[in-house]
């Protein structure tokens, strides 16, 4: 989504409703938009504690705000539940997100959710539904984290459509997963989105096909004026994965390392860097890579996958590795968000 | 960050340890819930942009948040975790590698365990199965002249497994450490290998072509990629793969030529089917054609799992069925519209000769069939006709006067020819069902006329049936025409 859209312009003929809306939300005082927190009832700290991980927090916080009652407004309640929803998934408590759930009416749709329902509430406010897309995005999500397979129908933007993709290796459906991804590309051929198409070929085997799709991104960001460092890395992995394949372990380790000088904080690169080392027979350097990985950059290399890697590599390196996994596992207590799965140990 | 590996009391008295790690390919990473959204979806009410005003202020408040990639390694932020930097990021595809969490090729090395250094290691692997014992790896050559203390010694072996069922990797040692004697440390890990994929083969004869339908099932916890699945067809034969019409149309190019459908086959279950259209093609010789057709060739089948992992499999040979060229078919040319119960009707067949040979001079009857209830047609008069020779790959004309003794649908069946010179039978060479009616009627419409010239009419269609107690029925429609109009009649006429 692009941020920094233009603001549109307004009509000439503006109802003196609409002017007087303008005004409103000019003025400091009054207006919504000044701030996050004018929006919705200390609405900037629980953005900050989500992008700090701390769900736990915010479910406190959500409990003490609905039990002193501090939030006077309907869509607060729901930007409110949204969140303590979330963090619920995010916690891997399912059944207390169901009750969650429950505690709202089953259609999304229904008129208590619409501004135009609480005009003192909002009386300059335009129609429309309060309810935050997250949220509907949720509603739809957890049945199938349930174990629900059916899919219940929800408006379709580029972000639903990825995530009914990535549903779908789960339920081993690739070729749902193929025909969704086509046509996604189809509309709108991002480098990024074919590369993952490549990914998928090469999991399920296909390197002829994952082949040309990393030739036809290498085209798409060759073509454009690639100043981007983000971009020119993803053609970097794309190229080691196939030396990965072809199992030139050498060639790939030397693109990662391009990468990593490019952006230090390509952890991506980082992992595939250690793993490739380790099928060259020298785990002690493979090991190397992660743990220091995870001491210089700990907030981006955190990460489930790499830490499973590094205990497979402990697991092989030593005999004793109860006692190294533990040292690991001590430290990511210390420093992991709330929501890090902490079974990639296997302790 | 350190982590010891020595140093810890050991209750054995090795100083050595085997650690075995498979090492077949790593697969990529799906996140399967990776929950990151986009601040505008979690923040504001899913219609809020889409007042002016709103939209005019939001962005800004939004903008401190959008920019992730200006993240300060020492800021204790995961927001990569709960922020979306792109669309395609709730994909969960990010290309992240994971080892390999199962069996596979081999990874294993030696861990020394107590502070002393190891001289002289001598190292073997080899698997052992049922039947044989395979060494994979030898170093009495150039044995391993120390390892550290703490120390490492890595290697990896490669072995294709073809043989079912239970094997074992046994690892020995034989080293020095502090003492005087040298000493042997085997170890031992199991493994089962049992049947990736099962093949079903169907063969069927349609004239002179061969179908061969081979089922492919997949018996492992991967889906499998069918790289290649190829017919060798045996000597003599010649196979061409049957596909379905590729209906696609792809606009795209780039779709079109990234996107290839693939065939997959599901994990645990998951079948397919593939068709062979097999021809058999020789130098006339009627003794090799009918003992050499007998192995049609082999399925050589090639798939791959994650990110390319090989497999292959090639079946045993696939049997056919054996063929018996046709040397005679006997055609039906002409046979009565109508057929009434109890009176003759005559049919006219061709005999045609397929050889090369001349064949004849032949019999022709009907066989009798095991009991007289069950015939329903028999020969009027002589009950054997004669036929003369009849030329190669040329044919005789021969007429055969039949008498219907049931009526209702009936099988015209049991025609013989007999070869009075090779004295060879052939029977089941023709068959035929046909409806024997009960009575031939008449239908007449008697119409008042008033104008003479003006009535028409034309029986278009009619059904007979047959009820059980009260008689057989016939319903008749026609329509009736004059100049002006049409009118249609429907009679019903019983017949006794």
């Amino acid at each position: 989504m692009d941020m920094t859209e233009s603001p549109p312009p307004q009509p000439a003929n503006s109802s003196p409703i609409t002017t007087a809306a303008a005004d409103a939300a000019d003025d400091p005082l009054s207006s919504p938009y000044v701030s996050l927190n004018s929006h919705c009832h200390e609405l900037s700290t629980l953005q900050d504690l989500a992008c700090r991980g701390a769900w736990r927090t915010i479910l406190d916080k959500v409990a003490r705000s609905r039990s002193l009652s501090l939030l006077s407004k309907p869509h607060e309640h729901l930007i409110y539940l949204t969140f303590n929803l979330l963090s619920l998934i995010k916690l891997r408590r399912y059944s207390d997100a169901q009750q969650e759930l429950q505690t709202l009416d089953d259609d999304l749709d229904s008129k208590q959710y619409l501004f135009e329902s609480y005009p003192d509430h909002y009386p300059n406010q335009k129609a429309g539904s309060m309810v935050p897309f997250a949220l509907r995005w949720l509603h739809a999500h957890l049945p199938l984290t349930l174990g629900d397979r059916q899919l219940s129908s929800i408006a379709f933007t580029p972000s639903c459509i990825s995530s009914a993709i990535k549903s779908c290796p789960k339920i081993k459906e690739f070729k749902v997963c193929l025909a969704l991804l086509k046509a996604e590309i189809s509309k709108n051929e991002d480098p990024l989105l074919v590369s993952q198409l490549g990914y998928v070929q090469m999991q399920y085997g296909d390197l002829d096909g994952a082949k040309r799709s990393f030739e036809a991104v290498e085209k798409m960001v060759v073509g454009s004026e690639s100043g981007d460092v983000r971009l020119k890395n993803l053609v970097s992995r794309n190229k080691a994965l196939m030396y990965l394949v072809e199992k030139d372990y050498i060639s790939a380790v030397r693109e990662y390392e391009e990468c990593m000088e490019r952006d230090e904080l390509d952890f991506v690169a980082i992992n595939n860097k250690a793993i490739c080392l380790m099928y060259l027979r020298d785990l002690s350097d493979s090991i190397k890579v992660l743990e220091s990985a995870l001491e210089r950059v700990p907030t981006v290399a955190l990460n489930e996958t790499l830490v499973v890697n590094l205990c497979s590599m402990y697991e092989l390196a030593y005999v004793n590795h109860a006692d190294v996994k533990k040292t690991l596992s001590t430290w990511i207590a210390r420093v992991a968000p709330d929501d890090f799965d902490t079974s990639c140990t296997r302790i | 960050m350190s982590g010891g590996g020595g140093g810890v009391a050991q209750q054995s008295a090795h100083s050595l340890a085997f650690r075995v790690m498979r090492l077949c390919r790593p697969s990529l990473h799906v996140n399967t819930s990776p929950l990151k959204f986009d601040p505008c979806d979690l923040l504001f009410g899913e219609d809020l942009f889409d007042d002016p005003i709103a939209a005019s202020h939001l962005p800004r408040l939004l903008s401190s948040q959008s920019n992730p990639s200006s993240v300060d390694p020492s800021d204790p932020s995961y927001r990569s975790r709960f922020l979306l930097q792109h669309p395609t990021d709730s994909l969960g595809l990010p290309g992240l590698l994971v080892l390999p969490q199962s069996f596979g090729y081999m990874h294993i090395h030696t861990c020394s365990i107590f502070n002393n250094a190891l001289d002289n290691v001598l190292v073997e692997a080899e698997i052992q199965t049922e039947r044989q014992r395979i060494l994979l790896l030898d170093t009495s050559k150039s044995p391993v002249e120390s390892i550290r203390a703490s120390g490492r010694y890595d290697f990896i072996v490669e072995h294709d497994v073809k043989e079912l069922g239970a094997h074992t990797l046994v690892c020995t040692a034989l080293y020095t450490d502090g003492d005087i004697e040298r000493k042997y440390l085997p170890q031992f890990f199991k493994f089962v290998v049992s049947n990736p994929i099962s093949v079903r083969t169907k063969v069927r004869n349609v004239k002179d072509i061969t179908l061969l339908e081979a089922c492919i099932e997949n018996h492992t916890k991967s889906n499998l990629y069918m790289d290649q699945v190829e017919f060798e067809p045996a000597q003599h034969w010649s196979a061409t793969v049957l596909k379905a019409a590729d209906h696609s149309s792809e606009h795209n190019l780039l779709t079109r030529e990234t996107f290839k459908e693939p065939i997959l086959i599901r994990s645990g279950g998951g079948i397919y089917n593939y068709l062979y259209q097999l021809k058999f093609s020789s130098p006339d010789n009627a003794q090799l054609k009918v003992e050499g057709s007998k192995i049609l060739g082999k399925l050589q089948i090639t798939w791959r799992t994650n990110l390319g992992e090989p497999g292959r499999l090639q079946t045993q040979h696939i049997l056919g069925n054996p063929i018996t060229r046709k040397e005679i078919e006997l055609h039906a040319v002409e046979i009565p519209p109508v057929i009434i119960l109890e009176k003759s009707f005559l049919v006219s067949l061709n005999l045609i000769n397929l050889t090369e040979r001349v064949l004849g001079p032949f019999e022709v009857w009907l066989s009798e069939s095991d009991s007289l209830d069950e015939r329903a047609v028999m020969i009027n008069g002589l009950q054997t006709t004669t036929l003369g020779e009849v030329q190669a790959f040329s044919s005789l004309k021969l007429q055969l006067n039949l008498i219907a003794i049931k009526h209702g649908i009936q099988k015209i069946t049991g025609i013989t020819v007999f070869d009075t010179i090779e004295k060879k039978t052939y029977d089941s060479l023709l068959e035929m069902e046909r409806l024997i009616s009960i009575l031939y009627f008449e239908v007449g419409l008697f119409c008042g006329a008033t104008n003479a010239n003006l009535i028409f009419c034309k029986i278009t269609s009619y059904q007979m049936g047959l009820r059980m107690f009260s008689g057989p029925w016939i319903h008749l429609w026609t329509t009736v025409k004059d100049a002006t109009r049409r009118v249609p009649l429907y009679g019903r006429v019983s017949i006794l």
